[in-house]
């Protein structure tokens, strides 16, 4: 029998199944919504009153989580929530909970309680985690390496790759290119013509796999970039504020 | 004129890409189209911007001239005839080269294809379809592109490159016909205008066309028996080409097609046929055939500060021209000096960029705001205060409809506040359905509390006792901008040293009570 005051933490990994499979297990157990928690593993200072019960990811109940998100709340929820789950904000796991916990007693009309405050967190790691997504649409540059394989590389702080290569796939159809997550090492390949996946992949190895090769439109683009903009009216600050210098780390036009 | 041959693509790309600078529209927005197994590219209704360039402009599309001669001497432009420069064109199929290997590799999200004038405006255009037509059906490219038309050419020719192209633009050039006269002796108001009319035309008959064809199709196997439908089917397939065709064999509207004959009734068959004798090498994409004129809209865009309009000027013909031509962007260039010229601002003039950021803040306003120029500016007021943005400046003429609650004013209202946008305008109404808001909230949906708390009452309360009185919210409201243009303009001019900036011995932001007690001296 558990005491009152225990509070049970279910800790789980980082990717979106791990997630919603604790949901799922936190919201089965029937310990009370405010004597649960939710916490993503990392290094973390333990709580003395709170037992820890370590989540094994189970797609069958990340799927049926998935699937009552979008028959209760709405599809909008449920990308909502998929997005949030891709944060680096260490709170996501509980934050996500804590929004299901209004989403399936409100139904749809909950995406519209901005102020509530679990709706509105969830809405704001959804708008910083699309964001991100957004910025390396716009900013990843790929490199022509052997055979026509395009390379690219990102580094970002969310975990956007997933939102990242649809676009892609979608825009280059008949091309065969790898997007690596620096930071992960999780890499998203794609097949002319086939479908993309992602996969676990150390970088020297990627760099390894794709001997670099001179792109002759390296050099066209740098041209190009330096000839369009206009000296009077020079404005690095603007510059820097519409794509922040985080982003230009393997920008072709800022690399030698 | 040097004209330089030999040189190779990047000296090329280099001029080229110089020229086209100072052309400002650089959007990918306005159409939604998924990627196709046989081609390459997508685009995106809300554009996607790849890079800024070192000025802060955002890059694109990749933005180049067919060729750098012209044959015209506008003496605002670094292209005009007079001026000693090294001319050089491109080859269509350097074009299509630079725009699929720069696209693949995510630099661009598409062509932004602008010209001199070559020989004559038809021959000009001719060149210009023939780069499009190969990008789009010989190298099957599906992303954006944004193509100018040129004033004077013949209207089956932009007809025809309108069905290739996502957006067209004329531009504009200056606000007002005098300026062109003076400025632009090659061009006349009325060359303008008949095709930026034209393509409006089109893209409306073209929505009808199109929406036909897809209602027939609808329509005819529920209402037809199995027998007739095939038929029923090869009569459509049939009407589609011939309804939805860019040539002029397509049963234009009668206005239309008076003008179209009219102008040019010799190249009207030849380019029909030419058109339907195309090789499909593979399945041919065949963008022309179903395809939409025009489906990203068309924009246009004029010089700001090369002769002296007037802000209302300028404002009224923006008005004019989202209206009566159903543009979708009008754009403002601020001059830039480069040519020397009696009539032109002299070398080393500043560009008017606050006058034009003015610019672009009122043209928001109309577009999204449902602010009239009239409202906003008047002949007696010809010029937008540069210390305050319009809306602000509005606001203080129009203080007796404030404070606005926030929690019952509809939406129009509340589009009006100084700090509230369309976003957190729509935020609001969808917040407010379940609860009452409070400031802190508006904070959180993304309202400019600074300048909104102002302006509006929260259940009856406003956030400090701010009286609502001209003067007052004058000062803070310009404090608040200086420092904003302060620190955009003066970046790299020299200042003097401050005691308090330099040193942070200064209260950093004022907040409005500070500028309450200063105001009655109790600071």
């Amino acid at each position: 029998m558990d005491e009152q005051w225990e509070k049970t933490v279910f800790v789980c990994g980082g990717e979106p199944d791990d997630i919603l499979t604790a949901v799922y297990d936190a919201w089965a157990s029937r310990k009370g919504h405010s004597r649960v928690r939710l916490e993503v593993e990392g290094e973390r200072t333990l709580d003395l009153f709170s037992r820890y019960v370590p989540v094994e990811a189970d797609p069958e109940k990340a799927r049926k989580v998935m699937n009552a998100i979008r028959n209760k709340i709405s599809g909008r929820a449920w990308q909502m929530v998929y997005r949030s789950a891709l944060s680096r904000e260490e709170s996501r796991a509980d934050d996500i909970y804590r929004f299901l916990v209004g989403g399936f007693y409100y139904g749809p009309r909950v995406l519209g309680m901005l102020a509530e405050p679990a709706v509105y967190r969830i809405l704001e790691l959804n708008r910083a985690v699309g964001n991100e997504a957004h910025f390396f649409r716009e900013f990843l540059r790929f490199d022509e390496r052997e055979n026509h394989i395009l390379f690219g590389r990102i580094r970002p702080k969310n975990n956007v790759i997933s939102l990242v290569m649809p676009h892609f796939a979608d825009r280059l159809p008949q091309e065969n290119f790898l997007i690596l997550d620096m930071g992960r090492h999780t890499a998203g390949l794609h097949p002319a013509g086939g479908e993309w996946y992602l996969t676990q992949l150390d970088p020297e190895a990627g760099e390894q796999l794709l001997q670099k090769q001179e792109d002759p439109f390296r050099d066209l683009w740098k041209t190009f970039f330096q000839a369009i903009s206009v000296e009077q009216r020079k404005n690095p600050k603007l510059q820097r504020s519409m794509m922040p210098l985080r982003y230009r780390e393997y920008m072709t036009e800022f690399l030698d | 004129m040097l004209i330089q041959e030999n040189l190779s693509l990047q000296q090329k790309l280099e001029i080229l890409a110089d020229a086209a600078k100072y052309d400002v529209a650089c959007t990918s927005s306005g159409v939604d189209r998924r990627g196709r197994r046989d081609a390459l590219g997508s685009a995106v209704s809300c554009g996607i911007c790849h890079s800024f360039a070192a000025d802060g402009r955002c890059v694109s599309l990749l933005k180049v001239l067919l060729t750098n001669e012209c044959i015209y001497d506008c003496k605002y432009c670094v292209n005009r005839v007079s001026n000693d420069t090294v001319r050089t064109s491109f080859t269509p199929e350097e074009i299509c080269t630079l725009t699929m290997e720069f696209y693949r590799r995510n630099y661009i999200e598409g062509l932004f294809l602008s010209s001199g004038i070559l020989r004559t405006p038809d021959y000009t255009m001719e060149q210009m379809y023939q780069a499009l037509w190969q990008l789009r059906e010989v190298h099957r490219f599906w992303g954006y592109i944004h193509v100018k038309a040129i004033p004077g050419a013949d209207p089956a020719l932009i007809e025809r490159v309108g069905h290739l192209a996502d957006r067209m633009s004329i531009n504009l050039e200056l606000p007002t016909g005098d300026g062109l006269r003076k400025l632009a002796p090659g061009k006349s108001r009325e060359k303008i205008l008949t095709p930026m009319r034209q393509i409006q035309r089109g893209i409306a008959d073209n929505r009808l066309q199109l929406e036909d064809a897809r209602n027939r199709k609808k329509i005819y196997p529920a209402a037809l028996p199995e027998a007739r439908l095939s038929t029923g089917r090869g009569q459509q397939l049939a009407a589609v080409p011939a309804g939805g065709a860019p040539g002029p064999s397509a049963a234009p509207a009668p206005a239309e097609a008076g003008a179209v004959s009219a102008a040019a009734p010799g190249t009207v068959p030849a380019a029909a046929s030419r058109r339907r004798s195309v090789p499909s090498a593979r399945s041919a994409l065949r963008y022309e055939e179903k395809s939409k004129f025009v489906p990203a809209g068309q924009s246009t865009q004029m010089i700001i500060g090369a002769t002296g309009e007037t802000d209302h000027q300028i404002l009224t013909v923006t008005e004019a021209l989202y209206q009566k031509f159903d543009l979708k962007r009008v754009f403002f260039s601020a001059y830039t000096a480069i040519n020397e010229d009696a009539a032109l601002p002299a070398l080393g003039t500043r560009p008017p960029l606050l006058r034009e950021h003015r610019l672009y803040q009122a043209d928001w306003l109309l577009r999204f705001y449902g602010f009239e120029a009239g409202e906003l500016l008047s002949p007696e007021r010809p010029f937008f205060n540069e210390e305050l943005d319009p809306k602000c400046d509005w606001a203080l003429r129009h203080l007796e409809l404030f404070p606005v609650e926030v929690n019952r004013a509809d939406y129009a209202t509340l589009l009006r506040v100084p700090g509230i946008g369309v976003k957190s305008a729509r935020r609001i109404l969808r917040a407010r359905r379940s609860c009452r808001l409070d400031f802190g909230d508006l904070k959180k949906l993304g309202v400019v509390l600074k300048r909104a708390a102002l302006f509006i009452t929260c259940c009856g309360k406003m956030r400090e006792n701010t009286p609502i009185e001209e003067q007052f919210l004058t000062r803070i409201l310009t404090a608040e901008e200086q420092k904003k243009n302060r620190r955009q303009m003066d970046d790299a001019s020299f200042r003097q040293l401050s005691l308090f900036g330099d040193f942070h011995l200064e209260n950093l932001d004022p907040g409005p009570a500070d500028l309450w007690k200063s105001l009655s001296g109790q600071l």
